[in-house]
């Protein structure tokens, strides 16, 4: 993954793309999503999210955290048509929540933290019981973050894309006129 | 951070192509041929290979076996000697003053420069030695059911390195799942050409 490899250009497109769609739905739309099989969860972006415009010597990036109320610089970089790309996600289901910081241009996930597992053995467990309970959790988070990549795909290649388009950017002036 | 930790950072690929059913048992001889070989005694600047998901002093599986209910587990071990720049300078200064007396005493006014190259190397062998490799190690988890591989690792660097070992020791090759091969895999390879002639949106 070092090298230039082919479908670099539309994986940046496409996580920009994406992430900066999530921040929309998260905020304007409470984060509420399905899984295809009716499972319903929240995600939604906090505290951590980094913004890009330009390209080559002229990229920019800026990373703030904060409160969600406080990440104004972020979306003042928005406005100025710059994207998300890298965002600190959370995603709850009941009293289960997951957290992840995705990475717009390769999906890399760092800090992914699931629900807590208990590691403390007792006689007569199974000895992988708590690696399987994990990889279980670290997959089902992984379910999430694809269903709703794929419903954004869906969109992203649909002719509603450019409606939905239209009402990420009423959302982004809405938040203008607020400052 | 591997998978056992409370955080961990990871990158996901899936296999390409089939996956012929003689490889499965032959999974656990193969992590052995491609084991990670220790240099602790020797003077080798770095050395990678599998070692036991849950011993990363076990090269040998003895501690658990690899596989763990429907996945395959096994680390990539790798163990690089590092020499600070400043060590380095330090000590091919010495050499090269103690070269340089050698050569007045014959005589000579300075030292060629194939002779500085080969004290430059020496003087880094000689260091290498000296210095322990430090280890490294990285969980790789490969669920055989969906054939989906997580490599707890998001470093360029390492995961090339994964990649290359990976089909070295099994055939097989990787594709990352980056936002385009997801895509990819989701939409099916029929929207290949949308997604190639994809632009970016404008949203304002």
């Amino acid at each position: 993954m070092e090298d230039a490899y082919l479908g670099q250009a539309t994986d940046i497109v496409l996580g920009q793309d994406f992430l900066t769609w999530l921040w929309y739905k998260s905020e304007a739309k409470g984060g509420h999503f399905a899984t295809p099989d009716g499972e319903t969860f929240a995600m939604y972006m906090e505290q951590r999210i980094s913004v890009q415009g330009g390209e080559g010597d002229a990229k920019e990036t800026t990373s703030v955290s904060g409160l969600m109320s406080e990440l104004k610089e972020a979306k003042a970089g928005l406005a100025l048509g710059k994207k998300v790309s890298k965002a600190q996600i959370k995603i709850e289901l009941d009293s289960d929540v997951w957290q992840t910081t995705l990475k717009a241009e390769d999906f890399s996930q760092t800090s992914f933290k699931t629900p807590k597992v208990e590691f403390k053995q007792e006689e007569g467990d199974d000895p992988d019981a708590s690696f399987l309970e994990k990889m279980y959790l670290v997959e089902r988070g992984m379910a999430f973050l694809d269903a709703v990549y794929f419903e954004f795909l869906k969109l992203r290649f649909s002719e509603g894309w450019d409606e939905e388009r239209k009402k990420v950017r009423s959302w982004l002036n809405k938040n203008g006129q607020d400052d | 951070m591997g998978f056992l930790s409370a955080s961990t950072s990871f990158t996901r690929y899936r296999i390409i192509g089939e996956i012929p059913e003689t490889l499965w048992p032959e999974i656990p001889d193969r992590l052995k041929k491609n084991a990670f070989q220790d240099i602790d005694h020797t003077s080798e600047e770095r050395s990678f290979g599998w070692v036991c998901f849950d011993e990363m002093l076990d090269s040998q599986w003895r501690t658990a076996p690899p596989e763990k209910g429907e996945f395959m587990t096994f680390s990539l071990r790798l163990d690089t000697r590092r020499i600070s720049a400043a060590v380095m300078k330090k000590h091919y200064t010495l050499a090269l003053n103690d070269e340089m007396e050698r050569v007045e005493k014959e005589g000579k006014k300075f030292v060629s420069r194939d002779r500085k190259r080969e004290l430059k190397d020496q003087t880094k062998i000689r260091l290498m030695a000296r210095s322990l490799p430090i280890p490294a190690v990285f969980d790789v988890v490969w669920n055989v059911r969906s054939n989906v591989i997580y490599l707890a690792s998001t470093q360029g660097k390492l995961c090339s390195l994964f990649e290359d070992q990976f089909t070295l020791t099994f055939d097989l090759h990787l594709e990352p799942l980056t936002p385009y091969y997801q895509a990819l895999q989701l939409l099916g390879e029929s929207r290949q050409q949308q997604l190639d002639d994809v632009e970016p949106t404008l949203f304002v």
